[in-house]
């Protein structure tokens, strides 16, 4: 049943010192693959009587290329719970709380994930009883019709706030025909049109919520050979699909563009400025060095932020990202003004400092300083078997396994001044940009 | 960690500093430095002060060092000071790998001990927590807006009805020397609790407790008392802002802590009826799940705040006072009465029937689980431990699971009956259309759901009951606020 052991990789148990400088990611983890494409890692960590499961599912907002079905990948991540023959809903949530369980699933760009934490004597169980509804899902069309409300519910909550708004807009701007477009919620049109898709729904179904697209990945207090025993007996049986999407890739953008957002609401006015960026990559240097100009030119240390944050106070908030996706996407910019009248100057001064991006050299003594923020800044982050599983889960969307963090750290190690300079000449450019605006109505001020 | 906690409890208060650890073996250094006090020491129309205060330490420069000077040492750690300020409690809390313990330390050392007190960085924070006001809270949160003007209702004419993150009016009054003032007056060795957490070297707590001498030794100002006003019968406050769903939050007083005898049995209720975030939930079953009316639906036997973003409870908000609440999800406004009435209709449901027998072994399986997933970071362990400190508990995780393994059914529904009430409660809308919403809470006509798709029959059938269900509100407890007089 199980396939060829793709890696097996010890390195020092517990989060150390010397770890920290050798390895980011500084736990051991196993790594094998099924017969039937499914991959499973395991991750021992220090989680008295915890295990968590992250099923990453390799689809995400990415995978909708058809029009007018936006929002079909996190429409899907919702279907999951409505449950099958041998664990309706209300069986499934029983046997959740039974296990003390956090659970959730969330949906992005390049995922799909579901994750739950809970009871490590209740593995068994819940192993199966996933590997039911990944195989077996069954859902009528009223169950897809009653979700899509839940999902509109969900868009509704998240409508209040003018930055989910600005994410909207810059999508739909800078983009042309990479499905990074829409955002992972859908266009508004699509979701209240989502109850009567039941056909493609199927449909989606039976192209991603294959093995092949299937990641687990469970950490905590676990015997791995155990855990590969119960995954291989409860996913075994599971079905390889055929399915492989043709996603449209983005032509280079010809000249600046510009929009604007009225808000109706009082607001602070907002402001982003983005460059299309490259996609992740664990060998090229450009996305890990136009994260690290990320961290330098645009966070609380820069020069920029200490003249329009603290000093000027013209600002209430400025940063930038650079965010890994498996797709080129965007480097963003966004400030938050306490003042409407400032926009023209505030994007100047952030216009400024990208062109002196691409002219002078980042001081080598802060370009340490970041180098060594982020050496340490990872492994921070993992501090129960819940937060390592989800930082694994973002890199598997990516490479599908852990092994690409250490490999993307140390790109970013190597990176010099001129590294850094080179990628703001490649990407910060005018041709590549997209600037977007919010102001609310008279009231704001 | 019990005899621990019970050790320094027996210690007498005044000029002794007490001290929450959890030693460990990781890499990681956790800490959390707590003062007990907060909002509820905010002198009158200055509220917002201790928060201010808190800010000023943990966003501003020190003596020697200007902030940006601060932020560029945090830089290369990967560290930074939190700061988290509700009516009873201040934590700053952070977390460093022990290779820079000495360089984190002596920056939150300085930073707590010798504040800069900078005009400059005072303008900038006092700006940031006026815009945290009118553009995150009244802006773009409908959900906790509506949470947190429930709070300012329910408790009005005491120090927990005014916002702990202070008012817009209030916060533009307070002045550089009400902050020292504060400081001066409140961070003294008898509010401190000193946390520590994970791989220090031993000597590092008899330092800290050393530096930490240089505080005041007492806080000579009064705790004032937290007595909410009864409630008679059900009202209604409604948000009006431009927005296009509703979003309710709904809720009743209880003298319930964690202290007292009846709070395993109400956590038990809350682990059915509305577990946050969790699908298991009474109310998340029957509005969302079932009837697809919205994303979620969860009840709370204690304060929550910024539960729209997070899926556990940070620890160090304790209260001498909670509240039950209701949190409605944002609904479309055609749905937003019926919706309403459902979730008063599962409240009474609960109240008159308790917690059904096939539900109660599981529930109580959840709860005794669940209690290691919410101490499943070291912070938050410690956290937790440091709550159990204040309220005079042993750990919470053992002090909870010992005391739901004796509960029976009878004693759960026993204690719903004595706490909730179903015809009592504070409802708080946020709505763009707060008038002819008023008329729809008011109209005791049947307020009917259409559907997309329609659920089973015996939930069309409840329908009918709910649709009518009496909400008894009349004219006069219906009050509309527009947004921009909220928490101004």
């Amino acid at each position: 049943m199980l396939g060829r052991i793709l890696f097996l990789a010890w390195a020092a148990g517990a989060l150390s010192t010397a770890s920290a400088q050798t390895k980011t990611f500084p736990y051991a983890f196993t790594e094998q693959d099924l017969d039937n494409g499914l991959r499973l890692v395991t991750i021992p960590t220090d989680a008295p009587n915890l295990v968590s499961v992250y099923i990453v599912v390799q689809t995400g907002s990415r995978n909708e290329i058809e029009p007018g079905k936006t929002g079909f990948a996190h429409l899907f991540e919702h279907m999951m719970f409505r449950g099958t023959e041998k664990y309706p809903a209300k069986r499934y949530g029983e046997i959740l709380q039974q296990a003390g369980a956090a659970s959730n699933a969330y949906t992005g760009d390049d995922l799909t994930v579901y994750h739950t934490t809970f009871s490590k004597e209740d593995l068994p169980d819940i192993l199966a009883m996933e590997a039911d509804r990944f195989q077996n899902l069954k859902f009528t069309p009223e169950d897809l019709k009653t979700e899509a409300g839940a999902v509109l519910g969900e868009y509704n909550k998240n409508s209040s706030n003018p930055a989910s708004k600005m994410n909207e807009v810059l999508r739909d701007t800078a983009f042309d025909r990479s499905t990074y477009q829409h955002t992972t919620m859908g266009f508004i049109a699509d979701v209240r049109d989502m109850g009567n898709q039941y056909d493609y729904g199927v449909k989606f179904f039976d192209h991603y919520y294959r093995p092949e697209y299937t990641t687990i990945v469970v950490t905590g207090d676990i015997d791995p050979k155990v855990v590969k025993t119960l995954v291989e007996k409860s996913f075994g049986p599971w079905k390889r699909g055929t399915y492989h999407p043709d996603i449209p890739a983005e032509p280079t953008q010809e000249g600046p563009r510009e929009n604007k957002i009225d808000w109706a609401s009082p607001t602070l006015p907002m402001l982003n400025i983005s460059f299309h960026g490259p996609a992740y990559s664990d060998s090229a240097k450009d996305a890990a060095a136009l994260y690290l100009v990320s961290r330098l030119a645009f966070s609380q240390t820069s020069p920029l932020f200490q003249k329009l944050v603290v000093a000027e106070q013209k600002l209430d908030s400025v940063g930038a990202s650079m965010p890994m996706k498996v797709d080129p996407y965007l480097f963003s910019i966004s400030a938050r003004l306490k003042n409407p009248a400032d926009m023209e100057y505030a994007k100047a001064e952030i216009l400024k400092t990208v062109e002196s991006l691409k002219q002078d050299l980042l001081p080598a003594d802060r370009l340490a300083a970041v180098k060594s923020r982020e050496r340490y800044a990872f492994p921070l982050q993992l501090d129960n078997s819940d937060s390592v599983a989800d930082a694994v889960a973002e890199f598997i969307a990516l490479r599908r396994t852990p092994g690409t963090i250490d490999k993307y750290y140390e790109v970013l190690a190597s990176l010099t001044p001129e590294d850094l300079r080179a990628a703001a000449r490649k990407y910060l450019i005018e041709s590549g940009r997209t600037i977007v605006t919010l102001k609310g109505p008279e009231a704001a001020k | 960690m019990k005899r621990l906690v019970l050790l320094l409890l027996a210690l007498p208060l005044a000029a002794q500093i007490r001290t929450v650890t959890l030693p460990g073996k990781g890499a990681v250094v956790d800490l959390r430095i707590v003062l007990t006090t907060g909002a509820v020491k905010d002198p009158p129309g200055k509220s917002g002060l201790a928060k201010l205060t808190a800010a000023m330490i943990a966003g501003g420069g020190t003596k020697e060092m200007t902030y940006r000077q601060v932020v560029d040492a945090f830089f290369p750690l990967a560290a930074s000071l939190g700061s988290q300020v509700d009516q009873e409690m201040t934590v700053f809390s952070g977390a460093t790998h022990v290779d820079n313990l000495d360089a984190y330390y002596k920056l939150v050392r300085t930073m707590l001990l010798e504040p800069g007190w900078r005009e400059d960085d005072f303008r900038r924070l006092k700006d940031q927590a006026i815009n945290s006001l009118k553009v995150g809270l009244r802006g773009s949160n409908d959900e906790e807006l509506g949470k947190e003007v429930l709070y300012s209702a329910l408790y009005a004419g005491t120090p927990y009805g005014f916002y702990a993150q202070g008012a817009v009016g209030a916060l533009e009054s307070i002045t550089i020397d009400d902050v020292k003032q504060y400081y001066k007056r409140h961070y003294t060795q008898s509010n401190l609790i000193l946390g520590l957490a994970g791989g220090y070297p031993a000597p590092f707590l008899a330092t800290m407790r050393k530096d930490f001498a240089a505080l005041p030794e007492k806080d000579e100002s009064p705790l004032p008392k937290i007595t909410p006003a009864n409630i008679e019968h059900s009202k209604a406050i409604i948000v009006e802002k431009k927005t296009d769903p509703v979003a309710f939050s709904l809720g009743y007083p209880i003298d319930v802590k964690r202290n007292d005898p009846d709070y395993a049995a109400l956590l038990l209720m809350q682990s059915y009826f509305g577990p946050h975030r969790l699908s298991s939930g009474r109310l998340f079953q029957r509005i969302r799940e079932i009837r697809g009316i919205n994303y979620g639906d969860y009840a709370y036997i204690e304060y929550f705040p910024r539960g729209s973003g997070q899926f556990q409870p940070d620890p160090n908000i304790v209260r001498r006072n909670q509240i039950f609440q209701i949190w409605i999800r944002p609904v479309e406004a055609p749905t937003a009465v019926f919706s309403l009435r459902l979730a008063v209709y599962e409240l009474n449901k609960l109240v008159q029937e308790g917690i059904p027998a096939e539900d109660f072994d599981r529930t109580k399986a959840f709860l005794t689980k669940y209690l290691d997933v919410l101490t499943s970071t070291k912070s938050s362990e410690l956290g937790y431990a440091i709550d159990s400190l204040y309220y005079g508990i042993p750990a919470y995780g053992t002090y909870i699971k010992t005391a739901v393994a004796k509960l029976t059914r009878e004693q759960v529904n026993a204690a719903i009956k004595k706490h909730l009430r179903p015809d009592r409660l504070q409802i708080v809308a946020v709505s763009d259309h707060a008038a002819a919403l008023k008329a729809q809470i008011l109209d005791e006509a049947p307020a009917p759901i259409k559907y997309n798709s329609p659920p089973p029959a015996e939930v069309l059938e409840e329908d009918k009951t709910v649709a009518k269900w009496k909400l008894g509100l009349r004219d006069e407890d219906i009050k509309i606020v527009p947004v921009a007089q909220v928490f101004q």
